[in-house]
């Protein structure tokens, strides 16, 4: 089995490649010490398996994972303490080990990933895992749009709007738009919802950008934004909006 | 305990009180009537004290009906009926009194008019009964609201330390478990450095806990205990953890409370320099500057991270004893640029009282 480790901490790498030298299949393929290395290196060498550290700088190993998306490999998370991500792998069935890492418990989590690898188990939804995790009353912070191989980091109060286009998103921020693959029922549900409404099967307002609303015709209005762009806010999201601003 | 009995010097201001009710009532007696005020005195100034006396035991039903608390008719009614019999107890008391030195001694003291001796006892006795329990009413008052800012006081007291020793209790598992995961790592590549990091462990736990019932620490031991917790952290992060002290040595003896700057060097490890790919260096200042003590933790930070709210805790806790402690005499204040983060506490300086 072929296998990645990413954790941000070169003693807590050696660490693991000196346990992993001594269980017999494996092979360490690659070290990773932040999360964007560590997606060009899942990507360039597509192992079979990632020991992957939830708390990085940049990027969380959540994140990782939501950018790999269907490439994601096999995965095993790591942490020192966390009571939200534990929560979070137990609701979701995922595969953790606690550092300090105990040779037996990686030995069995390598042991795990291989039956899980033969028998084609699909793994969690990054997005839904990170959602879990989540401390109670703290919302999606940032969002990463990956646009030709780069990452971008979005923090959710730049974002104006977003727009739902066939089977992707729109996020528009300072008229830039950028796109990534998500539904907008997602995204609603991560978003702050005291900041962003739903104000059209299509569109998502950060309320902030709101400048004015326009009566259009029956049943339909207008939100011009500080920005002076028009989106269309539909009944229902008339009658959010009404509800969220007064 | 009764209020008045329990302290002489009150006992005695209540009697005096009560004295001179007793004057003024043989001052109206003697008025207009044969009698002399020396006789009249003799006659009303023990009925006074008996008064008096007699009030005393008002405090105990003042005790039990607080009158924001009482219903209205109760109030009235056991008021009423205590009043009534205590009355009727000093009026028989001072009629019998009056009986008697006229009877024994036989020269008038209260006048020959019984018609008008007893509308002046009742006006007098009401008035004085008045007056008794409305004083005992305020001194209530005035004894609740002493106690609610003991027990305020108190409460700030207990809230202080109870702070201080979760402060302590906080040991940041995030710290123990990465540092003994450091540890399990350095026994396979370093057992010597494993054994220093035990070791630093080890004096950092003893420190924090020794801090223990102290009011105020030498800044010193403060900056020993930051440097003892970053010297693990560094073995952790590595190259990615730099460090700068630029401490006077006057500034080392002066008093702090103490793990006012253990916090603030944990947040700018924790929120900060473990948020950058390439770390970053933590600088602490301390100096001694016009009759006050300024410290500051400075780290830079990821310009991208989103404001943690996880970084508030030990920071509002810090906030909160420099606050109690020293008033508007202290400060705390916060600079948030883009990629820097800086802490600057204000104290009073003194020296360390050891």
């Amino acid at each position: 089995m072929r296998i990645l480790v990413v954790d941000d901490e070169t003693l807590a790498r050696e660490f693991l490649a000196e346990q992993l030298a001594g269980i017999a299949g494996v092979e360490l393929i690659g070290q990773a010490a932040n999360g964007f290395e560590a997606v060009k290196l899942a990507e360039a060498l597509a192992p079979d398996l990632m020991l992957l550290d939830v708390q990085m700088p940049k990027l969380s190993g959540f994140e990782v994972l939501e950018l790999l998306g269907g490439r994601a490999p096999a995965v095993v998370f790591i942490t020192a303490f966390d009571e939200f991500a534990l929560r979070a792998f137990e609701v979701h069935a995922v595969d953790y080990l606690l550092k300090p890492v105990e040779p037996a418990r990686l030995a069995g989590a390598v042991e795990r990933a291989a039956e899980r690898l033969k028998s084609r188990v699909p793994g969690p939804s990054a997005q839904a895992l990170a959602a879990t995790a989540r401390p109670p009353g703290r919302t999606l912070e940032r969002v990463l749009i990956r646009e030709e191989g780069r990452v971008h980091v979005l923090p959710a109060e730049r974002i104006d709007f977003v727009e739902a286009q066939d089977d992707y998103l729109c996020f528009v921020s300072g008229g830039r738009r950028q796109r990534k693959q998500q539904t907008m029922a997602e995204i609603e549900a991560q978003l702050d919802q005291s900041r962003f409404v739903r104000i059209h099967r299509s569109f998502l307002l950060n309320v902030e950008r709101l400048a004015r609303i326009e009566p259009y015709a029956k049943d339909s209005w207008l939100a011009i934004l500080t920005d002076g762009s028009k989106l269309p806010v539909s009944r229902t999201g008339y009658s959010r909006l009404k509800e969220l601003i007064g | 305990m009764h209020p008045i009995i329990a302290h002489r010097e009150r006992l005695l201001l209540y009697l005096a009180v009560w004295l001179a009710f007793g004057a003024l009532l043989a001052a109206v007696i003697a008025f207009g009537s044969e009698s002399t005020f020396a006789r009249a005195a003799v006659y009303a100034v023990p009925l006074a004290l008996l008064l008096g006396l007699q009030s005393l035991s008002c405090w105990y039903l003042v005790k039990a009906m607080p009158p924001e608390e009482t219903p209205i008719a109760r109030f009235v009614s056991t008021w009423l009926g205590t009043g009534i019999v205590s009355l009727a107890l000093w009026m028989a008391a001072a009629l019998g009194w009056e009986w008697v030195l006229r009877t024994s001694i036989g020269t008038a003291f209260a006048g020959q008019d019984a018609a008008r001796l007893t509308s002046l006892l009742l006006f007098a006795g009401v008035v004085g009964l008045l007056v008794a329990v409305l004083g005992h009413y305020m001194l209530a008052a005035f004894e609740r609201s002493g106690r609610a800012e003991r027990r305020a006081l108190e409460s700030l007291v207990f809230a202080r330390e109870s702070e201080l020793r979760s402060l302590r209790g906080q040991l940041d598992p995030h710290f123990l478990f990465n540092s003994l995961n450091s540890v399990a790592a350095l026994i396979g590549t370093d057992a010597q450095a494993a054994r220093r990091m035990c070791f630093l462990m080890a004096g950092f736990f003893r420190k924090s806990l020794g801090l223990g019932g102290q009011q105020s620490i030498a800044l010193a031991e403060e900056i020993s205990l930051a440097e003892t917790f970053l010297a693990i952290e560094e073995v952790r992060f590595g190259e990615r953890l730099r460090k700068r002290f630029e401490v006077t040595d006057e500034a080392l003896l002066l008093a702090v409370p103490p793990l006012v700057l253990q916090p603030l060097v944990e947040n700018a490890v924790h929120h900060g320099v473990a948020h950058l790919v390439d770390g970053g260096e933590i600088i602490v200042r301390a100096r001694h500057r016009d009759g006050r003590l300024e410290i500051a933790v400075e780290n830079p930070c990821d310009p991208d991270r989103p404001a943690s709210r996880g970084a508030g805790v030990g920071l509002a806790n810090v906030r909160s004893r420099i606050e109690t402690l020293f008033g508007n005499r202290g400060s705390v204040d916060v600079e948030a640029a883009p990629t820097t983060y800086r802490v600057s506490i204000v104290l009073p300086a003194s020296t360390a009282a050891g």
